[in-house]
């Protein structure tokens, strides 16, 4: 039963492709409990982590699905000799950053730690799905308040916000350093 | 002196500032703001010289070194009454300096994350598929009118029983259009599926609980909402198209 599961849901990332799936889905088919869905999953993980394949499976904010492991990416440039990246521009990095860690967060916060203007970034980013509004603050104005969304962790390799990198904590050490 | 450095290689004033800290060899633990608003203004001139407009935000913080200096030359006067209640502008612009600094250097791991992933690449859903997906979207209706009704009643059941003892009475009265305007706009902030009772949130009168359920019924014939009863007669609604 554990190898047909497997075989399963390995069939099943398959059809699924990029909207990949989630473990509540994967139990719901399967019949079983959302711990056991997990552990299949990361058996299929395991199974796609061998070097000999050219495929893995990964999960980005709760969603599994089947991706070109990052190693075949030169090959697939050799390919298409107009293999582009999309890139994002310093200033939408550092916008993003913020939310990730101080959401929900208001513009004028953002604005505030950043030191500049950031109303058309705020809105290139909701644009292309990185970024959502989440509600309003109960401070003055009722200012939106924004989050990542689902697609952010997709795009940063991430299963949850807990595994953003640690922020580095200089403001605390080295401070109370400046009062001994 | 030569500028060598472009006015777009900076994010901000909080970048400019930190550059030239790092360059001057400032310690930001112990920062000279004397001689960080000197280079400060003696870059932005240096703008202006080769004619690129300054932005507004640079000024201000400008505006605020110089304030700075202004209040430490002044600073006998006035020290007792205005310290005790605001920070210290420096405290605060170093403050500001370090945090920025931190997501600036955490950006930095993003990006290597950002391009990490764009390594890898996935296929679409299957073509199939995705017309099943649609099918299931297209159903208008999911409960029965019978079904609606019996929870309708259960719902107004439960508000008497919730209903607070209030003596002040005003009569409001709404359309059936108004409320329609105010569930949609209300739509945006509720999650995909919610319950009958969430949109009761804001009825006090039994007149506003049946306009709402008369409105509700008028999206979901229009398709704005779907709705379906569960087993516990509860009312849940989808967002539609």
């Amino acid at each position: 039963m554990e190898n047909q599961a497997l075989t399963i849901v390995e069939g099943l990332l398959f059809i699924v492709g990029d909207e990949g799936l989630t473990l509540t889905q994967c139990a719901a088919v399967l019949d079983v409990s959302e711990s056991e869905a997990q552990l299949i999953l990361e058996d299929l993980q395991r199974l796609y982590a061998d070097d000999q394949r050219g495929i893995e499976v990964v999960d980005y904010g709760g969603v599994f699905k089947f991706v070109s492991k990052a190693a075949i990416h030169p090959y697939a440039q050799k390919l298409f000799a107009n293999a582009k990246n999309t890139a994002l521009s310093q200033s939408a990095l550092e916008t993003l950053a913020i939310i990730a860690y101080k959401q929900p967060i208001t513009r004028v916060e953002i604005e505030e730690i950043r030191g500049v203007g950031c109303d058309m970034m705020l809105r290139k980013l909701q644009a292309r799905g990185l970024i959502k509004e989440a509600g309003r603050s109960e401070a003055p104005g009722r200012p939106i308040l924004f989050e990542v969304t689902e697609e952010f962790m997709d795009s940063f390799k991430l299963v949850s916000l807990n595994e953003l990198p640690e922020l580095p904590d200089y403001t605390e050490s080295e401070s109370e350093d400046l009062f001994e | 002196m030569s500028f060598t450095v472009a006015v777009d290689q900076f994010e901000g004033p909080l970048d400019l500032m930190l550059h030239l800290i790092k360059e001057k060899e400032l310690d930001l633990f112990d920062l000279d703001i004397h001689v960080l608003t000197e280079q400060y203004l003696l870059y932005l001139n240096k703008m202006e010289e080769m004619h690129l407009e300054v932005c507004s935000e640079y000024l201000v913080e400008l505006a605020t070194l110089i304030e700075y200096k202004s209040k430490k030359l002044l600073r006998k006067q006035e020290a007792e009454l205005n310290d005790a209640y605001e920070e210290d502008p420096k405290d605060r612009l170093v403050r500001r300096l370090l945090e920025y600094q931190q997501f600036k250097e955490i950006s930095e791991q993003l990006k290597q994350l950002y391009l990490d992933r764009q390594r890898q690449l996935s296929k679409p859903i299957s073509m199939e598929s995705e017309e099943w997906i649609k099918s299931n979207e297209n159903q208008p209706v999911e409960g029965s009118p019978y079904e609606l009704a019996k929870a309708m009643t259960k719902c107004l059941r439960r508000m008497q029983l919730l209903r607070p003892i209030e003596t002040k009475y005003t009569a409001k009265e709404i359309s059936v259009e108004d409320r329609i305007l105010q569930i949609t706009a209300r739509l945006a902030d509720l999650p995909e599926t919610f319950s009958f009772e969430r949109l009761l949130e804001d009825c006090r009168e039994i007149h506003e609980t049946i306009v709402t359920f008369l409105a509700i019924l008028d999206m979901a014939h229009t398709h704005q909402l779907f709705f379906t009863v569960d087993d516990a007669e509860t009312i849940w609604f989808r967002k539609g198209s």
